[in-house]
């Protein structure tokens, strides 16, 4: 499938040039999208952890399961709208960028594991609530999500080494695609 | 301060860090990492004292088990935010925004050691507590407040944008 249709009309549109020409709405945009996923990396953790039966079985999981994960959705909603509008700022070259590709995939699959336990393991959590060493699916569900949430950190950090946020060209560089 | 910074990113060691071009990436990762890790620690002790999680466990015990996690990994981003300021010294002490983080970051720890040692002599209290309005003040003031320091480390790169005329270069 070829994205590039999409991926140039999503660059070329009003939203996208008004980012890219605002001194500060790149800037302002991406601090969000840093503390929304750091929200989404922590209190994913701690249910992980606890999945995993760390640091103890003590507390309910389902409970913690049910405080968490609202936190964990509201900051994945501002994540998510605040990683559309930083991709629409340079789409074309994101499009290209094996770190970026390397995030999507990550989120993929953790995405996968997410339902895999959701739709099945977790079926079986009453039983395993608290003062029990949740089944090994369960704890591997729990190792997966932090080894895959991790990774998402590292490849969206890598995006931003291997493409730069920059849009001033210094003048002795020279590109070999037409800058606008 | 300029001229220290000048200094700085001429020794050898900066020198070191900033031929590594892996390193960069490398520590600003784990310093994100470890940011996620302190500023939800924090946000699971306010939220316990707004009543939104572990409304069943006394506030001693929330602090008792995140804390460490709190401290542990504020000490790991002490140490890759030096490093990583070692080697963009210039551009650190130029920026606004890395001078706010300091003031902001200072403000946070020393309040989080107060409140550790009120929390440690409250300790008795019932596990239901339900705490005064002045207490869920301070506890969205300090979500506030780390929210804030995430933002300002963000916005170091791009200090001109967000501060114009402020920049301090």
């Amino acid at each position: 499938m070829d994205l590039t249709p999409l991926v140039e009309a999503a660059q070329n549109s009003a939203l996208s040039e008004w980012m890219r020409t605002s001194l500060k709405a790149v800037a302002i945009i991406n601090a969000l999208h840093i503390m929304s996923i750091v929200t989404v990396f922590g209190t994913i953790f701690i249910v992980d952890l606890r999945l995993i039966g760390y640091p103890n079985v003590k507390r309910s999981f389902l409970n913690m399961h049910h405080e968490l994960l609202r936190w964990t959705w509201g900051a994945f909603g501002v994540a998510a709208v605040t990683g559309v509008l930083m991709f629409m700022v340079n789409a074309v070259t994101y499009h290209r960028n094996t770190a970026f590709w390397l995030k999507m995939a990550a989120m993929v699959l953790a995405g996968l594991n997410m339902l895999v336990f959701e739709l099945g393991t977790m079926k079986s959590a009453p039983s395993w609530d608290k003062n029990a060493i949740p089944p090994t699916s369960a704890r591997l569900a729990g190792a997966l999500s932090i080894v895959l949430w991790v990774a998402v950190i590292v490849f969206g950090r890598w995006i931003g080494f291997t493409k730069g946020y920059d849009f001033t060209i210094p003048e002795d560089v020279q590109f070999d695609f037409p800058v606008q | 301060m300029h001229a220290f910074a000048e200094w700085l990113g001429s020794t050898p060691l900066s020198i070191a860090i900033q031929s590594r071009l892996w390193l960069t990436p490398l520590l600003q990762t784990i310093h994100i990492t470890m940011i996620g890790i302190v500023f939800v620690s924090m946000l699971m002790v306010a939220l316990r004292v707004l009543g939104q999680v572990r409304a069943d466990q006394p506030l001693a015990e929330v602090w008792h088990r995140f804390s460490p996690w709190f401290w542990t990994a504020l000490g790991v981003m002490l140490g890759t935010g030096l490093i990583l300021t070692i080697g963009e010294p210039v551009r650190q002490a130029s920026a606004l925004s890395f001078w706010l983080k300091m003031s902001m970051i200072l403000i946070g720890v020393t309040s989080a050691l107060y409140f550790g040692r009120t929390v440690a002599a409250a300790a008795g209290a019932a596990a239901s507590s339900v705490y005064s309005s002045r207490a869920r003040v301070v506890a969205v003031a300090t979500i506030v407040l780390w929210l804030v320091i995430i933002f300002l480390g963000r916005s170091i790169a791009y200090d001109v944008e967000i501060w114009e005329s402020w920049h301090l270069a």
